[in-house]
């Protein structure tokens, strides 16, 4: 006799959210992604079909980064000191969406002409992140917002503390926002309620529950995202948010992918451990659920790229 | 199903006699619960109620453990599907997979059995070999037991060549592979005479059920599950339903742990099966390339995703750089309470000014509990500033404590004596315009 | 069509008006001059306005806030009522109609419990002896004579003193001529116990004279004392105060650290002791008695206050594996302890379970009659150490977390103990942001306690003030709103109002006390219901107790999300149950046995084993809740805001 499989039958659905407009929807993509609306835990298709597959962003820089793994830097040459060249090599490396990221150094004029330009060298839909520090993320993501009303862009980073202004301009030009909490499922829930109480509606809103690095707290990541994924499944509104992690930014920050040299012998290979280093952090997320990978490098790219494609079509 | 406390409390005596070392017979129950106590410390409860508490507290997936003189590996036990509902116990054991026809055998299983890596103070190392019997099993079970005490899995369906290799391994624990519906008579015969744990192999679920009962029949308890699966997705599936059909619906047949080749679909994928098959319920996981590269990664791996997730969450004490510091910059002082640390570095990163975080070890407490335990005072701080070496990165040697334990500062004077104390405010809120006004 | 209005308030005052139909009554009220206040602004939601309608048809919009027996008997608010013909209006005054309120809950006056019985349960005892006066042909010394006066007259047989009265005793006897008044002590359980002879007056004192005696409980942020009439049982003056530790430190952990420095427990003993006396000094006064007339005290408190009264060092209290030096003290005297009592008089501690789970809660166990239900029962204490306690009559279970005191209104920047000029309650108008509020005592503020900070955070939260974080909403569009020194801040009353001249104001940093307070608070019993598989919600009722004012209004408790979301019904507010459970045992032997039974029985969940309780904290650092299903009728509220 057949063995009769349990199936968990959920009440709750992951948000479906669309990021990028084409000319026929106020934009200039030339494709839009849909992600979220997931009714089971992650590639369990014979509970559920999985109605859009997870994505990879590819994460490029207004200006050249000069903190940045030169194994990185070896890989994306000459480009990296031209935001259009960047964005489009990184099209040409396997990108879905495209991540820019603004810096500290660029002024509210930079900012306006950094994204016109990715918008320009690239069809593909676009994040773009302020530098990180409250006022000045305000003062460039406005600009940037109005200049490129109506493409669907998804700005970041929106935190507990400086959450205004991002979601309000965001909601004044048609984009949407990222979403960002420490590791933590009650901070991620309640940032996705602060945000929805200013009117945003659910499909404008990417949460970023943020994740360690492989060796650098990844375990916690991986398990704020499960049980924010299961708490939306068991039907609670205010975590059924997609979900967005930086796997490349974390593991580009660790030693382990960051040097080659004066290191211990038992790590192997530097560029070859970098790269599973970024690959892992990133399958692990993937597994718990994650709706977009933020990576840096072009190989790490392809092969989450081809792990994902085995985990979704069965 | 797990009981609860006031549920096992009902099972109790009742008389509070404390003769199991608890207050109460409900603290004992919570303990019990708990799985942090055994039922015999309770001299008096009824076998009714013994019954019944020993049912509820099975394991749902065996335990096997693989054992050789220098080492043991276990899988099974385990009581969950996601690590966060209670923790996941028993690490996946990774196998460096070698053939018995290699002429350089000895040499390559000498290499992979002296890796050793070091992470965050633990030495990892690899767990054990699969020794494929393409060639002779017997030669090549004694060529590595010459050089290597770890644990074997012996890959051969050939009766007798196993029954010569596992004499070798008296005293010894070994797995064999794989019994499928056409050979598990015979392999079975040869577990049991060795006490060998035997993995069993079939298309699907169905298959494996319908063959663990015979195995069992023949008199092998230990066996380990071959799921098979074509590539990521599919083994997903499986894994996830064995695990589910064991935890959930009590499923017997499917109650054992599960063995995973992380090279079946090629050497390039091997560091993404694997990653998987950490992550989502392999026992046992075989890998072709010995390269350390890719085994220091899934170490690490494996030891994140079994970290028990109950323990309260920390940040690796240390000094931190928040927004490019410089010399002059100020020095904060915070415990390694994740919350805590995120609380400080956010407010202090988003106000854009330069500082370095001490991190001090507080057992991940934050800053008043860590001081209501004793684990945030004025010698563990001097331990840190000292031990982190801030004095060679700083020109100003001054620090900056949190406002909750200003009592401390007289004590730190005395620790430090070269330093300059400051009480900062008690909430991380305020810091920034501390930062501002107070330390200029 | 014109109808007419007839209002008659409790000084009899009326007054008639004509209006139309469907004006609403406090309209007319208005007209009619009589000043019927709306704290809330007439929006329904505090049921201040609630009058009584004697006669003629009303349309009630809104009873919320009433219950049913109250409609019945004609209660309707009058800012959500219109006339629809000919009514008699009966305006109550404010303090009758806040004890009507479902929402609200107040402390029910102390009263004697009715199976007190002073020969039966009091072990002290006033005995009035005639002795036989010495004759040369009797030459029996006095301390023989007046043990024979015992034993024939008062059936005491083993009687015994102090050196102090035997130097005072030949002096006392005759100067009553033989004829005296003894207090003395006994040991009910054990009647061969030998009896302690306390004081000895010379002649016959009043019999129903008071015979003193006081319950005092040790709040690590408040201290109270009831000065008690043992033979009627009667509490005749009541008197809290700050503890004067607090300036050594607001938790127990800082005084326990203080107290093991040098000479820091000699003066963390003398602090306590001088609230102790002074409150001692303030009760005697009120009822003309002295301090030395109080035959003995029953102290209740958290282990460590109980230590640092008695000057035991508490350093292993605070550290693993949290051991109490002592958890049941022995009967001691006053002279030894130092509380200003009669020197003789005795000084019981009641006994605690452990560190953490101290004398205070085993008393508000017995006085809250936790012990004795019969359903699941929680019970609440919002103090200091937000201890909770969950069970019935077979099991209890208790935990401690650190809430710290900023409901007693210590630790927040205007706030303060709930006395005269308190603002105790605070309600904020939907469109102005304009604060309404009430101060006890009716004169000008001077600050706010632990129920105004209650109202005001459920306030400012429902009118949109700060955000579901905490976080000041600068942009709210009030000049209430406004940056202050600690983040933004809400001005709730300005400086030309308020008795120091100041403006009283919440900030963002008194916000994120109250936050963690609340959130400590409703961890700790969520926690402990979880530990032991009982939902929440199948508990029959909550008892609430603490010291933080008068009453507590339990539907703005729950906005804040301090109190699970219940049926109003089924709280119960007991006040300081701590102070309340020392009174109890100190008139009743039978009821300090049961404390003492309570200790044994209780178990102790300890909340940092494992991650759940910082789970349940962060979720709970939220307004209401991160998890808002939890707080359905909340969820109506902002609904409806």
């Amino acid at each position: 006799m057949p063995i009769e499989i349990p199936k968990d039958k959920w009440p709750g659905k992951i948000q479906s959210v669309t990021i990028g407009a084409a000319a026929a929807e106020g934009g200039t993509r030339t494709k839009s992604i849909t992600i979220g609306g997931q009714t089971c835990m992650p590639y369990l298709h014979y509970e559920a079909p999985m109605p859009n597959r997870p994505v990879i962003a590819i994460e490029i820089k207004s200006r050249k980064p000069d903190d940045w793994s030169s194994l990185l830097a070896e890989v994306w040459g000459d480009a990296m000191n031209d935001p259009a060249q960047w964005a489009k090599k990184a099209e040409e490396a396997g990108a879905d969406l495209l991540v820019l990221a603004l810096t500290l150094a660029d002024s509210p004029e930079d900012a306006v002409k950094a994204v016109k330009a990715v918008l320009g060298a690239s069809g593909l839909p676009l994040v773009v992140w302020g530098p990180g520090q409250a006022e000045k993320d305000n003062e460039l993501l406005v600009p940037v917002a109005e200049a490129a009303k109506g493409e669907k862009l998804v700005l970041g980073i929106c935190e507990d503390k400086n959450y205004r202004t991002i979601v309000a301009t965001a909601m004044a030009n048609g984009h949407l926002v990222q979403a960002r909490t420490p590791m933590d499922v009650n901070l991620s829930k309640q940032l996705n309620i602060l945000i929805s109480d200013m009117g945003m509606p659910h499909d404008r809103i990417i949460m970023d529950p943020t994740t360690g690095a492989l060796g650098y707290g990844i375990e916690y990541g991986y398990s704020v995202m499960e049980r924010l994924r299961l708490a939306a499944l068991q039907g609670d509104t205010m975590t059924q948010q997609p979900m967005m992690v930086t796997p490349g930014f974390e593991a580009w920050k660790t030693k382990e992918s960051k040097v080659g040299e004066g290191v211990p012998e038992s790590w192997g290979d530097w560029k070859a451990r970098a790269i599973n280093w970024e690959t892992l952090t990133a399958i692990a997320l993937v597994e718990s659920g994650a709706d977009i990978v933020v990576l840096r490098h072009p190989e790490s790219v392809k092969r989450v790229s081809e792990a994902i494609g085995e985990l979704i079509s069965v | 199903m797990a009981l609860s406390g006031i549920q096992i409390y009902k099972l109790l005596p009742q008389t509070n006699c404390k003769e199991c070392g608890f207050p109460t017979c409900l603290a004992f129950s919570m303990k019990l619960a708990a799985k942090q106590v055994e039922l015999s410390a309770c001299p008096y409860v009824s076998e009714a109620s013994k019954k019944q508490l020993a049912e509820s507290s099975a394991p749902p997936v065996r335990l096997i453990t693989l054992k050789a003189n220098g080492a043991e590996i276990k899988a099974g036990n385990e009581v969950c599907m996601f690590r966060h509902e209670k923790t996941f116990y028993n690490k996946p054991g990774l196998f460096i997979r070698v053939k018995a026809s290699d002429p350089d055998l000895a040499a390559k299983v000498t290499k992979a059995d002296a890796y050793k890596v070091n992470y965050v103070g633990m030495d990892f190392t690899v767990d054990g070999f699969a020794v494929e019997a393409d060639g002779d099993l017997t030669a090549a079970v004694k060529a590595i037991r010459a050089v290597s005490k770890r644990p074997l899995i012996l890959i051969s369906t050939d009766a007798a060549a196993l029954d010569s290799a596992l004499g070798l391994l008296a005293g010894e624990q070994t797995l064999i592979y794989a019994a499928d519906s056409s050979n598990y008579e015979a392999l079975a015969d040869t577990a049991k005479k060795h006490k060998a744990a035997l993995v069993v192999k079939g298309d699907s679920l169905d298959a494996l059920a319908d063959l663990t009962p015979k195995v069992q029949a023949k008199g092998v308890e230990d066996m380990v599950l071959d799921l098979g699966g074509k590539n990521l997705g599919e083994w997903l599936t499986r894994s996830t339903q064995a695990r589910r059909l064991a935890l959930k619906s009590n499923f017997k047949p499917l109650g054992y742990p599960t063995i995973f080749f992380a090279a079946q679909n090629g050497v390039e994928k091997e560091a993404v099966y694997a990653a998987q098959a950490i992550s989502k319920y392999a026992g046992f996981v075989i890998l072709d390339t010995f390269a350390p590269e890719m085994i220091y990664p899934l170490l690490v791996l494996r030891e994140n995703i079994y970290t028990d997730p109950q323990k309260p969450i920390q940040v690796t004490p240390g000094i931190y750089e928040i927004n490019s510091p410089k010399p002059e910059s100020p020095v904060l002082i915070t415990t390694n309470f994740s919350i805590t640390y995120f609380s400080v570095a956010n407010e202090v990163e988003g106000s854009g000014l330069p500082a370095w975080l001490v991190v001090t070890d507080a057992e991940g407490m934050s800053v008043l509990t860590a001081w209501a335990a004793g684990k945030f005072d004025a010698e563990r701080i001097a331990k840190a500033v000292k031990g982190f070496d801030v004095a060679s990165k700083v020109s100003k040697k001054r620090i900056v404590l949190p406002g909750h334990v200003a009592v401390l500062s007289g004590e730190l004077e005395e620790e430090l004596s070269d330093w300059e104390i400051r009480v900062g405010p008690r909430e991380a809120v305020d810091l920034p315009a501390f930062m501002k006004q107070a330390l200029n | 069509m014109e109808h007419t209005v007839i209002f008659t308030t409790e000084d009899n005052k009326t007054a008639t008006v004509t209006v139309p139909t469907n004006t609403m009554l406090a309209d007319a009220a208005h007209i009619a001059g009589i000043d019927i206040g709306q704290p809330c602004g007439g929006q329904g939601r505090c049921g201040r306005c609630a009058v009584q309608v004697t006669d003629g048809n009303v349309r009630r919009r809104s009873t919320l806030r009433l219950s049913p027996a109250d409609v019945e008997q004609g209660y309707a608010l009058a800012c959500q009522t219109v006339v629809e013909g000919d009514v008699s209006i009966y305006v109550p005054p404010q303090e009758k109609i806040e004890r009507r309120l479902t929402t609200d809950r107040v402390v029910a006056e102390v009263t004697v419990p009715a199976d007190y019985d002073y020969d039966l349960a009091q072990s002290i005892r006033r005995v009035h002896l005639q002795l036989t006066p010495p004759t040369m042909e009797d030459q029996i010394d006095d301390w023989s004579r007046l043990q024979t006066a015992f034993r024939l007259q008062a059936n005491m047989q083993n009687v015994n003193c102090s050196l102090h009265l035997l130097q005072t005793m030949g002096e006392t006897l005759r100067a009553g001529e033989w004829q005296v008044t003894a207090v003395i002590e006994r040991d009910i359980d054990n009647p061969d116990k030998p009896i302690r002879l306390i004081e000895l007056y010379p002649g016959y004192v009043d019999e129903y004279s008071p015979l003193w005696g006081c319950a005092i409980d040790i709040g690590t942020t408040t201290v109270s004392l009831w000065l008690v009439d043992l033979i009627s049982g009667q509490v005749k003056a009541q008197v809290a105060e700050y503890n004067g530790q607090i300036a050594r430190g607001e938790d127990v952990i800082s005084r326990i650290i203080f107290a093991g420095k040098n000479g820091g427990g000699q003066e963390m003993r003398q602090r306590v002791l001088d609230t102790i006396n002074d409150l001692l000094e303030t009760a005697c006064k009120r009822v003309k008695a002295k301090p030395e007339d109080v035959m003995k005290a029953t102290v209740a408190g958290n282990s460590t206050m109980i230590h640092l009264l008695l000057g035991i060092p508490a350093g292993s209290i605070r550290l693993s594996p949290f051991i109490t030096a002592v958890n049941h003290p022995p009967l001691m005297t006053a002279k030894d302890v130092g509380i200003n009592i009669h020197h003789e008089g005795t000084v019981d501690c009641l006994p605690g379970v452990a560190s953490y789970v101290g004398a205070d809660i085993t008393a508000g166990v017995l006085s809250s009659g936790l012990e004795r239900a019969e359903n699941v029962t929680l019970f609440i204490d919002i103090g200091t150490n937000g201890e909770t306690v969950l069970g019935n009559r077979d099991w209890l279970v208790t935990c401690a977390c650190s809430a710290g005191p900023a409901f007693e209104g210590a630790g927040v920047m205007n706030g303060m103990r709930a006395t005269q000029g308190a603002i105790e309650e605070v309600w904020i108008s939907n469109d102005t942001l304009e604060p309404t509020y009430r101060v006890i005592g009716g004169g000008k503020p001077k600050g706010i306690c632990g129920s105004g900070l209650i109202s005001l955070l459920s306030e400012a939260f429902l009118t949109g003030v700060i955000d579901k974080a905490g976080n000041v909403n600068l942009t709210a569009g009030s000049s209430r709103v406004r940056e202050g020194t600690h983040g933004g801040e809400y001005v709730v009353a300005w400086g030309a109002e308020t008795e120091s001249g100041e403006d009283i104001v919440m900030s963002r940093v008194d916000i994120d006390n109250l936050l963690r307070a609340k959130a400590a608070i409703y961890a700790g019993f969520t926690v402990l219901a979880d530990t032991v598989g009982i939902p929440l919600e199948t508990t029959d009722k909550v008892l609430v107790g603490g010291s933080f004012g008068k009453y507590i209004n339990v539907e703005k408790a729950v906005q804040i999300g301090l109190l699970p979301d219940m049926d109003w019904p089924r709280f119960e507010f007991l006040g300081n149950t701590s102070v309340k459970g020392a009174y109890y045992a100190l008139l009743d032997w039978r009821k300090r046995e049961r404390i003492t039974e309570i200790a044994k029985r209780m178990t102790y969940v300890e909340l940092s084993a494992d991650n759940s309780f910082y789970e349940a904290f962060t979720s709970a650092l939220f307004l209401p809740h991160t998890d808002l299903s939890k707080f359905p009728s909340v969820e109506a509220a902002l609904h409806k805001a």
